[in-house]
């Protein structure tokens, strides 16, 4: 677990990833010890380099919001060893910019705002409310128990961000496949380099489609709209598949989790569906699924927060600290979904707050709300210390969740 | 209360517009903050204040 040791005369923590025992919507415990000495602290990288920690609410916030705190990928490292985390990040396509900095990340971010604004979201309430049915047309049809992360939890994202690319239907069953590949534990470093071959090609292609014969679709509309190079629309359709997928998938099914965990909270919610939208924050809040990072790189010497930073120092927020914070969060550690708040930091902070936070969120409130209603007998079909979760990857979850009615 | 707006830095998030949609708007063509109403009524103030505070790149000022 967490081990420290001096450098200099002051602590360098290590980035702590064990969730408390039997609390496995906890952030790990150090969290707090080093959000009460001080909200950005030493944090000590797997290479040994020595950089910061930030768990304090309004210190992620001046993080995020200040661009001296760059996104660029020189110098940045991950404060662990993830899936993922180790791969070259020379050969990224053009295009993803969430690994740029303004104005360069401004220019793309525009092009694609427009189709992530509340009132585009909104249109797309009754199509998403049609795949959730169908999903869970299926999953009643199968029977329980059932595995809530595949029939469910993993799908709907899928089809949603499916439809936006405008990927045919006839391909979707294969994206979701590689995109599985590419996120899961279990997979070998071969897998998910094939995986990634594969994937690449079928987005190639679909990019190719889309410039032949233009749909209404985000990948539609770029071709027509903007002057974006094929490779640039490759790194913008990587970006959304990332952004887009696991976090929400993780999110349906620990949320679900966490309310078949906090009955009282359940049925309240299924008092009154009214506080729906109220829940959606509180399970963003109180899981804050993004476990590590965002991640930045100091771009010069100076000062912040009284303390001295130097150029290529790694910053790591960590967005479930930042959530817990007691001056931000009365009681940060109760779960109530009648808090009423939605000034958390579950979709980051500064230019690169998700853009997807307004489609995220109505996917939550349709998902949880139609599931909850179409089983009001929903269960956990195991014991929960059979629950697993994903402590060392980016976006913490369940592994499954094998629920029946 | 008078809401002066820094287009320049808007990310395009939309916070604004789900907190006080009488005042904030988002351009259909890049997402980025429209202001409907410079100097909403007394009334908006709370939802002026959170939109500023909760804005991802601080660009709406209250002055």
């Amino acid at each position: 677990m967490t081990q420290s040791r001096e450098s200099g005369n002051r602590l360098a923590r290590t980035f702590p990833t064990a969730r408390p025992a039997g609390c496995p919507f906890d952030p790990p415990a150090p969290f707090a010890e080093a959000r009460e000495e001080c909200p950005v602290t030493p944090l000590q990288y797997p290479d040994g380099h020595v950089g910061r920690l930030v768990t304090g609410l309004q210190s992620a916030r001046a993080v995020l919001g200040d661009t001296r705190f760059s996104s660029l990928p020189a110098g940045k490292r991950s404060p662990v060893k993830v899936p993922g985390s180790e791969l070259s990040t020379d050969a990224l396509p053009a295009g993803m910019f969430v690994n740029m900095d303004p104005p360069d990340h401004t220019r793309y971010r525009r092009l694609l705002s427009k189709h992530f604004t509340i009132r585009r979201v909104r249109e797309l309430r009754p199509r998403i409310q049609e795949m959730t049915d169908r999903l869970l047309d299926e999953m009643e049809g199968k029977g329980g128990p059932v595995d809530l992360v595949e029939a469910f939890a993993k799908p709907l994202p899928t089809l949603v961000t499916s439809e936006l690319l405008g990927l045919p239907e006839e391909d979707r069953a294969q994206f979701g496949h590689h995109v599985d590949v590419l996120f899961s534990l279990s997979s070998s470093g071969e897998e998910m380099q094939q995986s990634m071959v594969l994937l690449g090609g079928m987005l190639h292609a679909l990019i190719d489609a889309a410039r032949k014969d233009p749909g209404q679709d985000i990948l539609g509309r770029l071709t027509v709209e903007t002057d974006l190079t094929d490779e640039e629309l490759l790194g913008i359709t990587i970006v959304l598949l990332i952004a887009g997928l696991e976090t929400t998938t993780n999110m349906l099914a620990l949320g679900t989790y966490a309310l078949l965990r906090h009955p009282e909270q359940l049925a309240a919610l299924r008092a009154d569906w009214s506080l729906m939208d109220d829940a959606v924050e509180e399970l963003l809040r109180y899981l804050s699924v993004v476990q590590i990072g965002p991640i930045r790189v100091a771009a010069e010497d100076f000062a912040f927060e009284g303390q001295s930073i130097r150029k290529g120092e790694v910053v790591t927020v960590s967005l479930p600290a930042a959530n817990r914070d007691p001056s931000a969060f009365e009681d940060p550690d109760v779960f109530d979904i009648r808090r009423g708040t939605s000034r958390h930091l579950a979709f980051g902070s500064g230019p690169h707050q998700c853009m997807g936070h307004h489609l995220a969120r109505l996917e939550l409130s349709i998902g949880y709300e139609s599931l909850l209603r179409r089983f009001p007998g929903l269960e956990l079909a195991v014991p929960v210390d059979e629950v697993g979760t994903r402590e060392m990857m980016v976006t913490y979850g369940v592994l499954g969740l094998p629920v029946r009615w | 209360m008078r809401i002066e707006i820094d287009k320049d830095v808007c990310c395009g998030a939309g916070t604004c517009v789900l907190v006080a949609p009488g005042v904030f708007d988002q351009d259909d063509e890049d997402g980025t903050v429209i202001l409907l109403d410079a100097t909403p009524g007394a009334e908006q103030r709370e939802a002026v204040e959170e939109a500023a505070e909760r804005c991802p790149t601080a660009v709406i000022r209250i002055v």
